[in-house]
């Protein structure tokens, strides 16, 4: 611990705690624009400087390690002036005219901090070169004449998604911040994660989608969990009017504010025509009708097709309303075709292999945030799972090794220190000839001798270069934290036997032992996992059935998914948007979004977490969750609400922590 | 004890900040009793008194000579000046005109617009004031108060003339400087 | 052991065999036995001595050190009778040295004493051996096979070495503080940026003596326990650049560098990395970031390099020049060193001499030679009969120095107390018609342009305050203005990230507290006391003129006009004030007015 005086307050850190950090620990505030608490501190703004007894000139805090003995202020006169002056090069350095931006009234850390020095006007007038502002992205823009060369979105650029597109150019007062090598925003690398957008302090980069829609003391922040896919990233959700003005990430979560496109952008983008009414089909036609009327239809239906109904339901409905689906048609009905949209594909293997051995062999997300080598196999995480490739990016430059296993195209291929493409379907001869290769080499890390396979024998079978599979066996084994992660390429074709296989190369490279568990999973779409635990994960086979239930919420749905249903006699449907299924439908039940449900999500590492509703439906809406309870009732079935139990009555792949 | 005298003027301005002091209400009555409110563009007097007033209150920028002379003249008849609203603290709205030039702006206001025919010109009778580029009060002569906000808030504005009216200086901060 | 009381070395360069070297050896052999000599004189075979197209065959004579050339065999009797017997030097047959030619070392001036620069023009920088001839690398195996790092360091100590970059923080114990932190491996860096405009006394040793640096930094290196070094040179240095990697290569060829030097557990090796542009660099953690490849920019201190350096590990910094002079340091002691100098600035410093004065270019001088010394001994004084105005020490970052402060020694303390600092060694004198509001916007210009922009005060700061120069330089400055300057130069100095922020203001506050009066005359009156500020000047056409129309003939822009013999006139609004008139004048008759 050290100790250190801050304006006259005796005051106790941790080690390696900075002067800036100890005083806010402290409640002694001091201003920063650099700054940026979950980003590496820059000291560039000067903003935060301190006076220390013994220093000849002030030092940044934010850089500054805390030392025992250290004396501090921060209030004296020739600070204040100091920052009065920094705050007045600032703005006569390039366009800080407020009334023409958006962020000005409360948004603008540099205006806020102007008003904290009661700054009444400029001291210098601004004399600047005009950048040309970028526009050429689809979803932001970035003005270099209202940067203040803070570097944060640079430094989220790295930080955060590890994509490295922003960096700078020119040096001193012609510095502009540049994506790769200065070319135009929209034609680079950017990923469009929108890190840099959302950690910049002044009007330099704004959101197409929400720039002057208002000020953050304009809306309502809820905090909520994502439902773009199964990492169940936090997010805050802000809204005006009923109305989703911006999704921004939860930086108390354990994705610490970061978000991919698909998070915080595509949920924006809908454009599908939402469903306000019931709708019967009436002589081939899908007319509007009254819930009383929609409801009876449905009771009347169900009740004579009771054991003849195939139920399906979206993963990105809460899993309150999953579990009651379950309880419904299968516990309540007596069905065996109760299943999700995903159909087990991501998660049925390693569901069946956690049952069999009574074993959660995967290991949270946190274990790959901390990984040292990771391999990913079966799964392209560019495009599914995008924050997961951000997690293995942004360390690659501290000597994080990745390895990508894939026989087609995959977008981490460029990145990945070894590329394997082996022969398709063949993820169990790829770990045999892992484990026979680390054998071989003498790098196991418990005392297996053999390997259940020759080298040349697994080589063969997946078709692979030996140098290439001895080089993985060395950097898997050699690393302090390796990690498998694998996804619905392995899951969705492989049997059990690639789960050992994968298991045996975990134990010998010292991904999993008896403290740590480095295998992970990144499963399907939002609830996938819930899926999996409720047994929602068979095949939707629809053969003699006379009824299909399908409760898709507001997800999308597939044109195969729909062409089974062809020889249906009658389809129910509750959804939120028109869709081809809804064409098809016989039954339509207007239901709500994913912001206008309040309930539980369970993510791909087990984490159960609440989210709030952020929106009211419009009138004529039922949430799933109503509609289902309002269906058992109809149907005088006694409906099992309790979800956590049902989310544990079988051993999970992954622990699971309500 | 004589009342002290305040009296005010506008240059590159949009009238809006007289606008918002109007806006004050009922209270111009209070102001009234508290000071001489002398010349301003909305009341009969126009100049400043020749032998001086206590408080000078000017809106809007400089973007031509007689702004210029109106600033020094106010300057010169003032104890204390104040540089009331945006475009008198920093140049405001008026001052976009900067970024791309005086000459470029009435290129486009006279002759490029897509209002106007082929016979846009721009003026230049040799009694026009010459223009220059905008700048902010502080940028001519010496300032001693900034009242900022486009406009100012009346609850401000009203708390300033309060204060200037009793022999002090307002405190511009937190409330009275951000925007609402 | 045998005493010798003479060695005569015989080249036996291949080009001198070939004209019969051997024969010549064998000559002094069999004629030093004939006389009886052969037990105090030793006959030995060395490497070129000289040109062998001109002076082969040819040998020295210790300890005479003279050099005889163009020996023929028949030569040898009489040579040994008169050199050895009688003890008189054989002038016929000793070799004409010519000067050594040297652009712009040329021979030692008076009060010059040559310690850095001692080998520079005397040896060929490609050849390691030469080096090795003057004592190379000796202090280097004296140091690794019978002494130990902490007597090393004892010893730097006790020399009072101080760093010559700029700072002058005592080497020794910059060196002892890398030492002691508990971390590796640890590495060395030579600062050869030298980046200050005018400085060139680094590329002179890099050039032309690189082997003295490389031997410094193993020492440097054996002393602190690094393993491994890096030369960072700047890219406008390409000939030095080329030289250090000639060195390198020669020195791990003799095994001075690699693994295991002269049989020790020591291992240590260099590399040149080369800068890209930037003054900023020559800043150490700037320099330490463009190393590990990434933008050259500052970092903040705590911690520092010692602790964190290259890559996160402890790593040393030091000059080009710190490092050159640490061998004869060791070879001749540091009471040697100490010796020379004043009482907290010993030894020597090289300094670029520029600007006005008769002698520019290189010296290397003892420390409390005063400026006057310099400037008007050593520097020959002002040229063209002008007078003294200013002195400018410690490039960009420094300030200036005036009459009163002529007598002052050149050292550290008495620099930096009279408001200005020793640096790197620049000096820049100039003369009356020195503008010096313009001499302040000149350097502001060059911190401005190489400020690396991370940090508001200098990146914003230096830009206002050279904005403000300028408007004074063009006669649209205000008493207001100057006293924003003063502040923003305040501001600047406290409240920078790194040295060429805090620097950046110097030659604007030193040029302010000693010619306030020009600024003043500058804003007030719109004149420039020294004529030189272009919008503050005009030229007029004296009496004088014979009408010879020369001057209107060179005019670039047309603006003189007059009939033959008759006088001609300047047209003020045309005028650009180049000065060529007044230049091409043959009658003096073009005044300049301010």
């Amino acid at each position: 611990m050290i100790n250190l005086t801050i304006n006259g307050k005796q005051i106790e850190v941790e080690d390696g705690t900075t002067v800036l950090n100890a005083a806010r620990q402290n409640d002694i505030k001091i201003p920063t624009l650099c700054d940026h608490k979950n980003l590496t501190p820059y000291g560039g703004c000067r903003l935060c400087v301190v006076e220390v007894k013994g220093m000849r000139v002030p030092i940044a805090s934010c850089t500054l390690p805390a030392s025992n003995g250290m004396v501090i202020e921060t209030e004296t006169d020739s600070l204040k002036k100091s920052r009065n002056i920094i705050l007045s090069l600032l703005f006569s350095e390039r366009n800080h005219f407020c009334p023409f931006c958006q962020v000005s009234g409360g948004d603008c850390e540099l205006q806020n901090a102007a008003y904290d020095e009661h700054m009444t006007h400029w001291q210098m007038q601004p004399q600047w070169t005009n950048f040309p502002v970028d526009t050429s992205h689809s979803r932001f823009i970035l003005d270099n004449n209202r940067c203040i060369l803070c570097r944060r979105c640079i430094r989220a650029c790295a930080e955060m998604s590890g994509n490295f597109t922003l960096g700078v150019e020119e040096r001193g007062s012609a510095t502009i911040v540049v994506a790769d090598t200065n070319v135009p925003l929209g034609e680079s690398t950017c990923v469009s994660c929108g890190s840099c957008v959302q950690v910049c302090p002044t009007g330099a980069l704004i959101d197409r989608s929400s720039a002057y829609l208002g000020h953050d003391k304009n809306m309502t922040v809820t905090r909520s969990v994502c439902r773009g896919c199964s990492l169940g990233c936090g997010i805050m959700i802000h809204t005006r009017d009923n109305r989703i003005v911006k999704i921004t990430g939860d930086y108390e979560n354990k994705n610490a504010g970061t978000l991919c496109e698909t998070g915080r952008y595509k949920t924006l983008d809908e454009k599908r025509t939402r469903l306000t009414t019931p709708m019967k089909r009436v002589a081939g036609q899908l007319t509007a009708t009254s819930w009383d009327d929609a409801l009876t239809i449905l009771a009347s239906n169900l009740t004579s097709n009771k054991n003849s109904i195939a139920a399906l339901a979206s993963t990105r409905l809460t899993v309150e309303s999953m579990a009651a689906f379950k309880s419904l048609f299968a516990d309540g009905l007596g069905n065996d075709v109760v299943t999700s949209i995903e159909e087990g594909r991501p998660t049925a293997l390693q569901a069946k292999y956690a049952e069999a051995n009574g074993e959660s062999i995967e290991g949270k997300l946190d274990t790959l945030r901390t990984a040292d080598c990771v391999l990913v196999i079966g799964a392209d995480l560019s495009e599914t799972h995008e924050v997961a490739s951000f997690y293995i990016k942004r360390n690659m430059p501290k000597g994080t090794r990745l390895i990508v296993v894939d026989p087609s195209e995959n977008g981490m291929d460029d990145l990945a220190n070894i590329n394997l493409k082996p022969k398709a379907g063949t993820d169990e001869a790829v770990f045999d000839a892992i484990e026979a290769a680390v054998i071989k080499e003498g790098l196991a890390r418990t005392d297996a001798k053999t390997s259940k396979v020759s080298l040349d024998v697994a080589l063969s079978a997946c078709g692979l270069a030996e140098e290439d599979v001895i080089a993985v066996a060395h950097m898997l084994a050699e690393a302090v934290a390796p990690v498998i992660v694998y996804g619905k390429g392995v899951s969705a074709f492989g049997g059990e036997a690639v789960m050992d296989a994968m298991v045996r190369v975990a134990k010998l490279t010292g991904a999993s032992d008896s403290e740590r568990r480095g295998i992970l999973s990144v499963k399907g779409e939002a609830n996938s996992l819930a899926a999996a635990q409720l047994k929602m994960d068979v095949p939707f086979d629809v053969k003699n059935r006379k009824v299909a239930y399908l409760a898709v919420g507001d997800d999308f749905v597939s044109k195969r998914l729909v062409k089974a249903l062809d020889d249906i006699p009658y389809v129910i449907v509750q959804a939120s948007y028109e869709s081809a299924l809804t064409e098809r439908a016989d039954l339509v039940l207007p239901v709500s979004i994913w912001a206008e449900e309040a309930g539980h999500a369970l993510n791909t590492e087990g984490r159960v977490q609440f989210a709030e509703a952020a929106l009211t439906g419009p009138e004529g809406v039922r949430s799933n969750l109503d509609l289902l309870n309002e269906v058992a009732k109809l149907l005088n079935v006694k409906l099992n609400d309790d979800w956590r139990t049902a989310l544990t009555a079988r051993t999970s792949v992954v622990e699971i922590e309500m | 004890m004589t009342k002290p005298k305040i009296s005010s003027d506008w240059m590159a301005g949009c009238s809006g900040c007289h606008m918002s002091l109007l806006d004050i209400d009922e209270r111009l009555l209070e102001i009234a009793e508290l000071a001489d409110i002398r010349a301003t563009p909305i009341t009969d007097l126009k100049e400043p008194d020749e032998s001086g007033v206590d408080v000078g209150i000017l809106e809007g920028g400089i973007n031509n000579s007689s702004n210029e002379e109106v600033a020094h003249r106010m300057r010169e008849r003032s104890k204390i000046l104040v540089a009331f609203g945006d475009c008198a603290v920093f140049g405001g709205v008026p001052a976009l005109r900067n970024m791309c030039g005086t000459q470029e702006a009435l290129q486009r206001a006279y002759v490029d617009i897509e209002s106007n025919d082929e016979s846009g010109k721009i003026p230049n009778d040799p009694e026009l004031a010459v223009m220059s580029n905008v700048r902010a009060l502080h940028e001519v002569v010496d300032v001693d108060l900034h009242v900022p906000g486009c406009p100012p808030d009346p609850d401000v504005i009203y708390y300033v003339l309060k204060e200037l009216a009793q022999g002090r200086m307002p405190e511009m901060k937190d409330e009275n400087l951000h925007w609402h | 052991m045998k005493f010798f009381r003479s060695h005569v070395l015989v080249s036996v360069d291949p080009e001198c065999v070939e004209q019969g070297a051997h024969q010549i050896v064998d000559a002094l052999n069999d004629e030093l036995v004939a006389q009886g000599l052969i037990d105090e004189i030793q006959v030995l075979e060395t490497s070129r001595l000289g040109d062998p197209a001109r002076f082969g065959p040819d040998l020295v004579v210790y300890p005479e050190n003279v050099h005889y050339a163009n020996l023929t065999v028949e030569d040898v009797p009489f040579l040994v009778e008169e050199h050895f017997l009688k003890g008189r030097i054989v002038e016929k047959f000793r070799a004409k040295e010519t000067i050594v030619t040297d652009d712009e070392l040329g021979a030692p001036k008076a009060k010059e004493v040559r310690i850095v620069l001692r080998n520079c023009g005397k040896i060929d920088p490609h050849n390691i051996e030469e080096y090795i001839a003057e004592d190379g690398y000796q202090a280097l195996a004296n140091a690794l096979t019978t002494s130990t790092p902490e007597k090393v360091i004892d010893e730097m100590m006790r020399s009072g070495l101080r760093g010559r970059g700029g700072a002058g923080f005592p080497a020794a114990r910059k060196w002892q503080l890398c030492r002691q932190v508990p971390d590796n491996p640890k590495y060395l860096t030579c600062n050869a940026d030298e980046g200050d405009p005018g400085a060139f006394m680094n590329r002179r040793v890099l050039e032309s003596d690189p082997h003295s640096v490389v031997e410094g930094m193993i020492i440097a290196a054996y002393a602190i326990g690094a393993s491994m070094g890096y030369v960072y040179c700047r890219a406008e240095y390409p000939i030095a650049v080329a030289n250090l990697n000639i060195a390198i290569e020669q020195a791990r060829e003799f095994g001075f560098l690699g693994n295991n030097i002269f049989g020790t557990d020591f291992s240590f090796d260099l590399e040149v990395r080369m800068g890209a542009g930037a003054f900023v660099c020559g800043e150490e953690t700037a320099l330490i970031a463009s190393i590990e490849g990434k933008r050259g920019e500052p970092r903040p201190r705590p911690p520092f390099p010692a602790v964190k350096g290259v890559w996160g590990k402890p790593t040393n910094n030091n000059n080009v020049e710190t490092y050159a002079v640490v061998p004869q340091i060791l070879l001749k002691g540091a009471d040697w060193y100490a010796s020379m100098g004043t009482e907290k600035s010993k030894g020597t410093k090289t300094f670029a001499i520029a600007g006005d004065v008769v002698n520019t270019g290189l010296i290397e001088v003892p420390f409390g030679l005063s400026l006057r010394e310099v400037i008007f001994d050593v520097g020959g004084g002002i040229k063209d009969g002008k007078q003294f105005k200013a002195i400018q020490t410690g490039g960009p970052m420094g300030g200036c120095l005036v009459a009163e402060h002529l007598d002052l020694p050149l050292d550290y303390e008495a620099l930096t107390k009279a408001g200005s600092m020793m640096g790197s060694g620049g000096l820049i004198i100039m003369d009356d018609e020195t503008c010096m509001v313009d001499i302040a916007r000149f350097f502001m210009e060059f911190t401005q342009e190489e400020s690396c922009g991370k940090c508001t005060p200098c990146r914003v700061g230096t830009r206002r305050i050279l904005d403000i120069l300028e408007k004074i330089c063009e006669g649209k400055g205000t008493l207001a203005d100057i006293d924003r300057l003063e502040m923003l130069c305040e501001e600047v100095m406290k409240n920078s990230l790194c040295g060429l922020g805090q620097g950046a203001p110097n030659p604007v506050v030193s040029t302010l507290k000693h010619f306030r009066a020009e600024y003043i005359a500058h804003v007030v009156e719109k004149r420039c006391p020294a004529k030189v500020c272009r919008a503050l000047i005009s030229y007029e056409i004296e009496p004088a003129c014979t009408g010879c129309m020369v001057c209107a003939r060179n005019c670039p822009v047309e603006a003189i006009t007059g009939e033959r013999r008759q006088l001609h006139i300047i047209d003020d609004n045309i005028c650009i004030r180049c000065g060529i008139c007044a230049q091409v004048c043959n009658f003096n008759a073009v005044a300049v007015l301010s």
